[in-house]
């Protein structure tokens, strides 16, 4: 009885069996034909970004359209986990162009050989000046293309300070005292690239004495939190949190104005670029070692710095315009005027940035 | 010739379960190990592990001050959930399987509903009710607090898991012989002693194999813990994807996921023999359920507190989100008329049934093969058991020439998916009294017609409901966006995500009227995959195993 069951259930195997393969055939068909919508003849151009690249499809099709290329972004998570996903791929690319890779990620990106080396006429498009004041050494690389900038820097609530009658810090050393420490939420610079850039910035600031100073913003209460989007959705007063300051960029209090549901004069937040708290960050684009169609990317790195780009990252990715003499856009007033901050040199950054987010861990986490 | 047809069935699953969740995370493993770290451009990464050799490493971690906390932490929040989870969930299942009250199936049904809620939006709405500043959670916490909590990680498990325990508890409860019960009460057995020594030990087996699968759910879960926990109350796998996708220490990231492997993998051993164990034929007379007179005192507290429960711990932060959405400007309502935005749900409809139709053909042979057995059910469980930060980055390193393919993001899904069908499948199978189809060839059908007409009717519930699972969590899956991705792929997921990326309060709220539509979609696809039938049975036959 009991074979004779089990044979039973085998052949309902067998039936499913051949179910199964019927309707995952009409399933992949039904489904190859519906993403097959790319598949043509022209050249495809794989170009590997991070979550936050946001460019208008229209864009990218006038630049498919001119350079006869079929375009593939690739998204690989944060910038971060991005340049580490390349590492890991690196013998088998997974891309032939990169946007993303910035300033301070530069020279781990070069050490690892993922960078190939860009054609004269690219490196020769003019910067603007605020960028080759900021970084020179970045601005002359001969393997990455500066495409946009910005600044890490505290965001403050106007209404929050100017309910509660609370005078703003005016230096770190300020922002060190309890009754200002409690009010910040800063983000884990090992899992947030503003949180580590923050850091970087009071670590060029303070040199020796910085990690005291942490222990004192701990002592007072600082919080961190693991993301920017924690800290500027869940702790920030502006959106129902209980801090009234957060670490984030200086062209975040434009886009609040940009997204606003409705007309704002001024924005509901402030940027409080401290004297060291401030961090300038140059996002750029380059060749991937090992990738193909040299020619299609390096159309493509020219695009990134074309007029038309370069004038849209600002309200679609909340950067700064390199391209020397690119008009900025209205709305990027509300952000005031940029600091001048001094990029930190590549290669301190890149020989200490373990040990910073491991002291950082050692005095503020644990 | 037996043993071989079974082994065609049941290979296809097997063997996609091991190239897609296994092989992954061995060769991840393996590269951290033997890998060329001067390739990495750093010096640091090999420190931990290589000196000290792996195992020696291994086993080294709980020393490490650290580590052990992680670890813990993690252990003690799944079982803190899960013992409240029981705690509230058994007596709640009790009424709902004895009483017939106006809304129970409505109820039975909605409290699936956070279950199958994407993380990020379950996070949000968890934040909205028991935050800091949310709308109860503003009387929990102490003045000038930071809102770090652990409770908040503790709500979230039991917004997603009460309903698991609830609904196997009352499979349990409502699969009992009316007979049985009735001799025991004519045989002079109080209600409350009838309880004790009928209903509830019968019960047990179905809430002990729930439990299992709270623990974890709670013990493995990522997205959740990654969004609630926070930096104070990170669990063990939110270190590992710190240590692989921010640090990539790898040595040290294989180490914990081997430790969190194994525990989880006690956890599912013990769920596996618990589900064989409940796997009982069907009674014939169920215990009858009893109408609800709001006039009796303890039937109206009862009920009462049924709904004050589910209220207070599943619908409330779904509430909160719908509130939200619907306070919204019209300006972020505005959202519904782009293009993107149907796009977004046009790619979450693709994929999901696309990986729902692969994942029902591999699950349903997946269950067919060996429902009775208790190791490949186990082996069944394995995209659980097994972190996905290190199958979406084992991933890279085996097949990085495929990682932009479309097939390879629906295998992801698939390999999620395939859990959810193959479970409540296996269980019904094994549930099956060998008498009927005995029966049924004696009488003279051929073994195919024997399966059409007698087992295959008596799984489609399950069936059904694995899918109805499967679709909807599929929609939400926040594990996939670990993977590689594309704009044209984006979906409802990534694209709340992409607004909750940038300021503006514009951005958020229309991050909540697209959670709103991505709550609205799952609550359809559910009702489409599984429609309601008013009776008993219906829970009876369908429910075995969440």
């Amino acid at each position: 009885m009991a074979l004779k069951c089990s044979r039973l259930r085998q052949r309902a195997g067998a039936v499913s069996t051949a179910l199964a393969m019927v309707s995952m055939t009409l399933a992949g068909c039904m489904l190859s034909l519906s993403f097959s919508a790319h598949a043509g003849d022209k050249p495809e151009l794989r170009v590997v970004a991070h979550d936050s690249f946001s460019l208008p499809k229209e864009l990218i099709s006038d630049f498919e359209a001119n350079s006869g290329t079929t375009v593939r972004i690739v998204k690989a998570g944060d910038a971060g986990a991005m340049l580490n996903k390349l590492i890991l791929t690196k013998a088998t690319p997974i891309g032939d162009v990169v946007f993303g890779i910035d300033n301070a990620m530069l020279v781990r990106a070069r050490a690892a050989g993922l960078l190939a080396p860009l054609p004269q006429s690219l490196r020769d498009l003019a910067i603007s000046d605020a960028v080759l004041a900021a970084d020179p050494q970045a601005a002359a690389a001969s393997d990455w293309l500066p495409i946009d900038y910005g600044f890490v820097t505290i965001n403050y609530d106007r209404a929050w300070f100017a309910t509660n009658k609370v005078a703003l810090p005016t230096s770190l050393d300020d922002l060190a005292k309890p009754e200002y420490a409690k009010l910040l939420v800063v983000q884990n610079p090992a899992t947030s690239s503003p949180g580590f850039a923050f850091v970087a910035a009071t670590v060029q600031a303070k040199d020796k004495a910085v990690w005291d100073w942490w222990a004192k913003l701990r002592a007072g209460g600082v919080k961190v939190s693991s993301s920017w989007s924690d800290a500027y959705y869940k702790d920030f007063t502006k959106n129902g949190g209980t801090r009234p300051m957060v670490v984030s960029y200086l062209s975040s209090p434009a886009a609040e104005v940009f997204y606003s549901d409705k007309p704002l004069a001024v924005s509901p937040t402030g940027n409080l670029n401290l004297m060291g708290g401030v961090y300038v960050q140059i996002e750029g684009a380059a060749l991937l070692a090992g990738g193909q169609q040299a020619g299609a990317g390096e159309a493509f790195l020219a695009f990134l710095r074309s007029a038309p780009v370069q004038a849209e990252l600002q309200t679609s990715m909340w950067m700064w315009p390199v391209q020397q003499g690119a008009p900025k856009h209205a709305v990027m007033s509300h952000s005031g005027v940029q600091p001048s901050a001094q990029a930190i040199d590549q290669r301190v950054l890149t020989e200490q940035s373990r040990t910073w987010i491991r002291q950082f861990t050692q005095t503020v986490l644990r | 010739m037996q043993l071989r047809s079974s082994f065609w069935v049941g290979v296809w699953p097997g063997a996609f379960i091991a190239v897609m969740a296994l092989l992954p995370m061995l060769k991840l493993m393996w590269f951290g190990v033997y890998g060329s770290y001067a390739s990495f451009g750093t010096e640091a990464l090999s420190d931990g592990g290589a000196q000290l050799g792996f195992w020696q490493g291994w086993l080294g971690l709980w020393a490490d001050d650290y580590m052990r906390s992680r670890m813990v932490w993690s252990i003690t929040q799944a079982a803190v959930s899960t013992a409240l989870a029981c705690l509230l969930g058994v007596p709640v299942a009790y009424v709902i399987a004895r009483h017939d009250f106006a809304g129970r199936d409505a109820l039975l049904r909605l409290m699936m509903l956070p279950f199958v809620v994407p993380t990020l939006v379950a996070a949000m709405g968890v934040l909205a009710w028991w935050g800091p500043n949310g709308v109860v959670g503003n009387h929990l916490y102490a003045p000038g607090s930071d809102g770090d909590s652990p409770w908040l990680l503790i709500a979230g498990n039991l917004f997603f898991n009460l309903c698991v325990i609830v609904r196997a508890a009352v499979y349990g409860f409502s699969a009992q012989s009316a007979t049985r019960l009735a001799a025991a009460r004519s045989l002079g057995a109080t209600p409350w002693r009838a309880f004790w020594r009928i209903e509830l030990p019968s019960a047990a087996p179905h809430i002990y194999s729930a439990a299992c699968l709270v623990l974890l759910y709670c013990l493995g879960g990522f997205g959740l813990a990654l969004l609630l926990g926070g930096q104070t109350y990170a669990t063990a796998e939110v270190v590992i994807y710190t240590l692989v996708a921010h640090e990539l220490e790898l040595v040290l990231a294989s180490q914990l996921a081997l430790w969190m492997l194994a525990m989880t993998g006690v956890l599912v051993a013990m769920y596996a023999k618990l589900q064989l164990s409940t796997a009982q034929p069907r009674l014939a007379q169920l215990v009858a359920l009893r109408v609800t007179r709001w006039s009796h005192v303890g039937d109206a507290v009862a009920v009462l507190w049924v709904w004050l429960v589910c209220v207070l711990v599943g619908f409330a932060p779904l509430l909160a989100i719908a509130l939200k959405a619907a306070t919204a400007s019209s300006e972020a309502w505005g959202v519904l008329w782009q293009a993107d935005t149907w796009q977004a749900v046009a790619n979450t409809l693709r994929f999901s049934g696309a990986a729902l139709v692969a994942a029902t053909v591999l699950g349903v042979m997946h269950a067919a093969c060996g429902a009775r057995l208790w190791w490949w059910r186990m082996w069944g469980m394995l995209p659980l058991m097994i972190s996905p930060i290190m199958v979406a980055f084992g991933l890279l390193l085996l097949v990085p020439q495929w990682l932009d393919q479309w097939g390879l993001l629906v295998a992801a899904y698939t390999l999620l998916a395939i859990p959810l069908v193959s479970q409540p499948v296996a269980t019904a199978l094994a549930a099956l009294p060998p008498s009927w189809l005995q029966a049924a060839r004696s009488l003279g059908a051929t073994p195919a017609r024997a399966w059409w007409r007698v087992s295959w009717p008596l799984v489609v519930p399950a069936v059904r409901r694995g899918m109805a699972f499967a679709m909807a969590s599929m929609l939400g899956e926040f594990a996939v966006s670990l993977f590689l991705n594309r704009p044209e792929w984006t979906t409802l997921t990534t694209y709340i995500y992409q607004h909750l990326g940038r300021p503006g309060s514009l951005q958020l709220e229309r991050a909540w009227v697209l959670s709103a539509l991505l709550l609205g979609l799952t609550v359809l696809v559910f009702v489409c995959i599984e429609p309601s039938k008013k009776t008993n049975n219906a829970v009876v036959t369908g429910a075995g195993s969440a």
